[in-house]
């Protein structure tokens, strides 16, 4: 009763006052909204009349709107996202420009699967939205990512397409090396519409298998996203939980938004062109060089003479086989022009809106026969017939094709071993030797994913305060790679390999939501959630040799002993179960707390590891709002915040938890199952857990001229898998175990400018972050305090020892060269020099490098290594610029890595290339180095031509620190130059914007490196001669919208 | 009023600080960076017997495991056996070390010499960061217990920063000098067994009588110090220690045969002024065998042999003498003279 009284006296006053208002002259106002940083129109644009303001309509597709209202009267303009603007009227037309809010605590958030303004949420993040990564047409959007959001280091290391780099939020979350210099990846689990994509499964495959290895973020079209947000600290992760451990990225697609149907397309014209490919000598040069250096150099002239009379290839001259000068990294590397054409059409309003995303993207590979093409067509749609209903449903296709010739994912060996072939050779045809070339060219790989995603969320409002949803959501992923290598490269013997995988997840979240708010200064909320997570993998492979020739591919399997295949032994069916509640409280939006908890059950848990719980706790302090920091008009906004929390991923598989069982051998006519001795069950594995601190500070100044964010992290990652060899007098040889455990912790620092008055014509923004990650390692399997981990191929062993940096290189340390022989040290006791250890020793003499000795035997041994040089950035950051007149606008980006130790294997393995004048590899020209030439000579670098010792000092070894370099490095990720048509113009053509942009990708590295790109180098810092160059590229884009 | 803005303000710098001391007060609990010391490091060898008079090292004796390097070791607690203290080997005293490399190409006695100078050491020490043991040459049975007696007992510790260990009860038996090898000295008595030695090798040497080949066991090589100087003198003697002239050695080359200078040629001797010991140091030249950890000098002559050919002799020994002094070698041949004429 009360209430309809409050109700019927407003509606009473309303009426009055409208009364009122008719008295005044009316006039109709027309005009347009226009977004002032794009120059574009905006549709959908609230705009308010009357007294009090109320919106009365919205813009429509061009921005236009007509609207009755006082002549005297105000109207406001409101969008989401943008500052509410109040204009008096003055005459009948109305040009608007509404400027982005700045502010940054009122952007909302989406953390734990739940939206809130920044103001209230205690957790880290950062969000990127469409306008940040628009104008690079890149396969991955991960790669625009680089520098743009402090703490999450991006490292660009791989060019090939479709493939993206390492990405690590706060430093790294796994120590275990695989391959060589190849660190297990911990990519952060992807949240893309709200379903989880974890990007380290069989994409993490594609080093050791021939899948395509494809990230599925590659399969989403930069196009259609809205915005990304990078949540970096345990409290906003926390309800992730299970893989949120390293770090979790969300990323929401586009949707309708406007009532009209809007077309927009986008076209990219792109030319990418291979790095400056390294100097080699050619020809003659070779040959002459080659004859010197055996003349000057052996044991004697006679022999020296015989060596090159019994080298065809460096003796007949004559031979039109060895009188080439062929240039082979050019046969590998060409300049692409690509494509990229997206379609987007939308429309629709709050009760009903529709998007549908149409793509093509086309990458060639700077190295031939490489290359990603996608093919996608997104939609999606919601119904909200009325404010308790709500309905989204959503189907994503992806089609992906990717070839990557004779190399695989992350490395093309072909180009490092034949693009190092001498120059002496012919150029590759089916009668020449080096196969590797023809590897790369012809042999047939096609590689095929097809991602497909249906979501389906129900939204249910209960009673008022609280709701109910439901969020279904089903995946499937099928890989495919079809290799065939011609006969003519595998010793007539053609092969078909055949590999096919498919990948079911469905994910269903069930969630109920409670919020309240008491006396209008306390707010509640609370949330509780089920999860359930069932995923299944199966990979198959045929892999045929010797099919009838090269031009019958199939049918396949003719010859039993020939033919292998099988399923892969990856087969995996993990479920997952998770239970999580959370509660938030805030008082005036000025104190908040947020406290979660959640478990999670794992399928490869151990049975007796029980179910993972991951608390959360979270505190804000937006202390601005005190009374007494009023009077402070100058502060927009400050905050402090703490928060802690537990996250879990699973790790291992269910046959480190339970054992495997094989097929055995006949007993009695009668298959027997054996079982696999390999790795010993450990039902106690658990999941590796990330429990985090982190402390925050946020603060912006004079109306969003300056802001600022401060975090430090305190980030500890227990139960790191493992495997352990164990005592041979157990069956079995090895067992998985969580004994590892690495500390990380940092500080983050963002900072945003906008130095120029609000009312200028030329508009600056300028922001710069950076962020100082250490890791440290803190507990090892059983309890020692250092482990050594052996690198075979490259010696270059990596340490694990206690309190120090997770990943130290273990190297000779080199000292620099001995100018004279009377330089190399002298035992006093037995008067021998210096001397390589083994059986026979081999003194050190002028030209050899000079290795500290460390245990000071006067032998160079394993004994005499380093631990020295951390192969992770300590410092990484980014910066960007963005400059606006009129309609065009300048975007500068970059991103820089400092203190870091990369080891330059690339131009170790250049001077090795001396070590044997008759072998047939390339040789490049040493000019630029300082390397020891005669006797007193003060050199970096060793005698590369004394090949007659060579095998026994290996001077140019990878295992010192002469190719140590500092890694760091200030990049120019891209420059951008666009140009918005003047309305006017275009409207001719019924279009409503356009704009086109010319951005360069890749500009330049300043860097002191000495090798070709400090950050194409693996995860330990390795910069490996096989690694897949990173292309610049020159683009032409178009973006029309009808 | 005034007062409650400063609380209030204080509370701002105290959550600024509970912040600050927060994330620091976590790195407090980090372990720190301490080099390893492992359980599965240890000395392979214990017990060491070095020969007196001479340089000696031993390495190969000790196994790093897990250890973090460079470890730093020390001898500690050298004793008697019955535990009283051993001053004669913890005490410096002045050796000869080696501060160049020898090369086997020098060219005087002066330039040998100068790559080597004289530094005070105890005699017996553990290499800093190796764990090799080395007993230098100036340690001699006058004054150093040597077998049989039971020696010397001592303990080895061990650390790094990550912390110290200590390994026990090492033993240390020295056996008295041999002044040269091959040696015809008892290694535990240090009195001499024999009169001489067989040389290393004989090849196609024919006995001036009897014309039948002769062998080691014709040949005696006897070594004699005869005075404190530094001179190596070859003789070779017929079976009643007669003279036979060096120049009936026609092929040999006198002037590569040792490392020496200042070459003397009678027809009763060859002698050479050498720096001691001989070889220098174990290494390969041309004065060496291919070890390089023995002096090799080869006699060589030729003949015409019965049929009229041309018949080429040798005789070879490999030696070291690791006392200064004015050396004889002497070759008796015991039973016969070698054939030098024509036949």
């Amino acid at each position: 009763m009360r209430y309809s009284v409050i109700i019927f006296s407003f509606i009473l006053l309303l009426c009055l006052h409208n009364k009122a208002g008719a008295q005044q002259k009316k006039i109709v106002v027309t005009g347009t909204v226009i977004d002032k940083t794009e120059r574009k129109p905006m549709p959908g644009v609230m705009v308010w009349a009357g007294k009090p303001l109320a919106v009365v309509v919205q813009t429509d597709i061009k921005g236009n709107f007509s609207v009755k209202t006082d002549a005297d009267g105000e109207l406001a303009f409101s969008f989401l996202g943008f500052k509410k603007v109040t204009k008096k009227v003055e005459g009948s037309t109305m040009n608007v420009l509404l400027v982005e809010e700045v502010n940054a605590l009122k952007e909302t958030v989406i953390i734990g699967y739940a939206k809130k303004t920044k103001e209230v949420s205690t957790g880290s993040s950062v969000i990127i939205t469409a306008k940040d990564i628009q104008d690079a047409p890149v396969a991955n959007v991960m790669e625009l990512l680089q520098g743009k959001v402090a703490g999450l280091n991006i490292q660009n290391n791989n060019g090939t397409p479709g493939m993206v780099g390492s990405i690590n939020i706060r430093g790294i979350s796994n120590v275990n090396v695989s391959g060589s210099g190849f660190l297990t990846p911990t990519s952060p689990l992807f949240v893309v519409d709200g379903f989880p994509i974890d990007d380290n499964t069989s994409y993490s495959y594609g080093f050791d298998q021939a899948s395509p290895g494809l990230s599925p973020i590659s399969m989403i079209p930069t196009e259609d996203i809205q915005s990304i947000e990078i949540l970096k600290d345990a409290q906003a992760t926390s309800l992730y939980g299970s893989r949120g451990a390293y770090g979790v990225i969300i990323i929401t697609t586009k949707r309708g938004n406007s009532k009209v149907p809007i077309i927009k397309y986008t076209a990219n014209f792109t030319f990418s062109q291979p790095p400056a490919l390294r100097k080699v000598i050619g020809g003659k040069g070779e040959r002459l060089m080659r004859i010197d250096e055996i003349l000057q150099n052996d044991t004697n002239y006679y022999h020296a003479l015989n060596t090159i009379n019994s080298t065809p290839f460096l003796s007949d001259s004559l031979n039109s086989y060895y009188n080439n000068s062929t240039n082979w990294q050019a046969l590998y590397f060409r300049s692409t022009f690509n494509q990229t054409h997206n379609v987007e059409i939308s429309g629709g309003e709050s009760k009903f809106n529709y998007k549908v995303n149409l793509g093509y993207f086309n990458q060639k590979g700077i190295v031939q026969n490489t290359g990603f093409t996608r093919y996608n067509l997104n939609m999606n749609a919601l119904y909200q017939p009325n404010d308790r209903f709500k309905l989204q449903a959503a189907i994503n296709n992806q089609l992906a094709d990717n070839s990557t010739g004779g190399g695989n994912s992350l490395t093309q060996t072909g180009v490092a071993s034949t693009g190092a072939s001498s120059s002496l050779l012919p150029p590759p045809s089916l009668f020449t030797a080096t196969s590797d070339l023809l590897n790369t060219l012809s042999t047939q790989n096609d590689n095929k994913t097809v991602n497909i995603t249906a979501n389906l969320d129900i939204d249910f409002l209960i009673v008022k305060g609280l709701r109910a949803t439901n969020s279904f959501s089903f995946n499937y992923l099928t890989q495919g790679t079809e290799t065939f290598k011609p006969g003519a490269l595998n010793s007539d013997l053609n092969k078909v390999y055949n590999y096919f995988d498919r990948k079911n997840t469905v994910y269903n979240r069930t969630a109920l939501a409670f919020d309240k708010t008491v006396a209008n200064d306390h707010n509640f909320s609370a949330n509780v959630f089920g999860e359930l997570n069932s995923t299944n993998f199966r990979a198959d492979v045929i892999q045929q040799t010797g099919t009838p020739n090269d031009q019958i591919k199939g049918p396949l399997g003719y010859d039993f002993s020939q033919s292998l295949g099988g399923t892969l032994n990856n087969l995996a069916d993990l479920k997952t179960a998770s239970l999580g509640t959370s509660f938030n409280y805030n008082y005036k939006q000025m104190y908040v707390l947020e406290l979660s908890y959640r478990i999670d059950g794992s399928s490869t848990n151990g049975p007796s590891a029980g179910y993972s719980k991951n608390p959360s706790i979270g505190l804000r302090w937006n202390f601005n709002k005190e009374k007494f920091m009023q009077k402070y008009s100058w502060l927009d906004y400050s905050s402090f915040r703490f928060s802690y929390g537990k996250n879990i991923v699973p790790t291992g598989s269910v046959y480190d938890v339970y054992g495997r069982y094989t097929a055995g051998t006949n007993y009695n006519q009668v298959p027997t199952v054996d079982l696999d001795y390999g790795v010993i069950p450990n039902t106690g594995l658990t999941p590796t857990t990330t429990t985090q601190y982190n402390g925050g500070f946020d603060a912006g100044f004079l109306n969003g001229k300056f802001s600022l964010t401060f975090d430090t992290y305190y980030k500890q990652v227990d139960n790191m898998l493992r495997m352990k060899d164990i005592a041979n007098i157990n069956a079995f040889s090895q067992v998985s175990t969580n004994e590892m455990s690495v500390v990380d912790y940092g500080y983050e620092l963002t900072l945003t400018a906008r130095p120029l008055p609000t009312d200028s014509k030329l508009s600056w923004q300028i922001s710069v972050n950076a962020s100082f990650n250490k890791d440290v390692m803190v507990h090892l399997p059983d309890n020692v305090s250092q482990l050594l981990v052996v690198d075979q191929t490259t010696g270059q062993n990596i340490l694990y020892r206690l309190g120090r940096n997770s990943l130290t290189n273990v190297l000779l340390n080199t000292k620099g060269v001995y100018a004279t022989t009377a330089s190399v040290p002298v035992d006093p006791l037995t008067g021998l020099r210096y001397r390589t250890g083994g059986i026979t020793s081999t003194y050190f003499k002028a030209g050899d490098p000079a290795w500290t000795d460390v245990n000071g035997d006067y032998v160079l041994d394993a004994n005499d290594y380093v631990a020295v040089g951390n192969s992770q950035p300590l410092i990484t950051g980014g910066f960007n610029s963005s400059l606006q007149y009129g309609p065009f606008s300048l975007n500068i980006n970059g991103s820089f890595t400092a203190i870091r130790d990369v080891l330059n294997n690339d131009l170790a393995s250049r001077f090795q290339s001396f070590a044997d004048p008759t072998a047939q590899t390339g040789l490049v020209p040493l000019s630029a180095y300082n390397y020891w030439k005669a006797s007193g000579n003060n050199a970096t670098y060793p005698n590369p031509y004394d090949y007659t010792r060579t095998k026994q000092t290996s001077p140019f070894r990878y295992d010192q620190t002469l190719f140590q370099e500092d890694g760091s490095y200030l990049k120019i990720n891209q420059v951008t130059l666009s140009y918005n048509f003047k309305k006017t113009v275009i409207k001719r053509w019924g279009i409503s914007s356009a704009r086109i942009y010319g951005t360069v990708y890749n500009v330049h590295t300043f860097s002191n490196y000495s090798g070709a790109n400090p950050e194409n180098v693996t995860d330990l810092g390795r910069d490996i001669s096989g690694g897949y160059p990173t292309p610049r590229s020159y683009t032409l884009g178009l973006q029309v919208q009808f | 009023m005034k007062q409650k803005y400063k609380i209030q303000a204080f509370s701002i710098l105290f959550m600024a600080l509970v912040l600050a001391i927060g994330t620091t007060g976590c790195l407090k609990n980090l372990p720190s960076d301490r080099e390893s010391i492992a359980t599965n490091t240890q000395f392979t060898q214990t017990v060491y017997t070095p020969v007196l008079g001479r340089n000696t090292l031993f390495s190969n004796n000790f196994s790093v495991g897990n250890s973090s390097q460079p470890l730093t070791f020390k001898i500690i607690n050298m004793r008697n056996r019955d535990g009283s203290a051993a001053p004669e080997l913890t005490e410096n005293f002045p050796v000869q070390v080696w501060t160049q490399a020898y090369l086997g190409d020098e060219k005087s006695i002066a330039e040998i010499e100068a790559k080597r100078t004289i530094e005070n050491h105890p005699l017996f020490e553990i290499r800093e960061h190796s764990g090799q043991f080395l007993m230098w040459s100036a340690a001699l049975s006058t004054f150093v217990k040597t077998q049989p007696d039971s020696g010397y007992v001592f303990d080895v510790e061990m650390s790094n920063s990550g912390g110290r260990r200590y390994f026990r009860d090492f033993k240390l038996m020295p056996l008295k000098e041999r002044s040269f090898e091959p040696s015809t000295f008892n290694a535990i008595t240090g009195l001499s067994q024999h009169t001489g030695l067989s040389p290393s090798d004989v090849q196609n040497i024919i006995g001036a009588k009897t014309n039948r080949g002769l062998g080691g066991d014709d040949i005696e090589v006897q070594f004699h110090k005869v005075g404190e100087g530094n001179s190596l003198k070859f003789k070779f003697v017929d079976s009643l220690y007669n003279p036979i002239d060096p120049a009936l050695f026609n092929l040999t080359k006198w002037d590569k045969l040792v490392h020496g200078f200042d070459m003397e040629k009678t027809n009763a001797y060859v002698k050479y002024t050498v720096a001691y010991p001989v070889p220098l140091i174990a290494y390969k030249t041309q004065y060496t065998n291919a070890a390089g950890d023995n002096a090799h000098v080869t006699f060589s002559y030729d003949r015409q042999a019965y049929g009229n050919i041309r018949s080429v002799s040798n005789l070879n020994l490999d030696f070291a003498i690791y006392e200064k002094g004015d050396w004889e070698i002497t070759f008796w041949f015991k039973t016969e003279s070698p054939k030098f004429i024509n036949d």
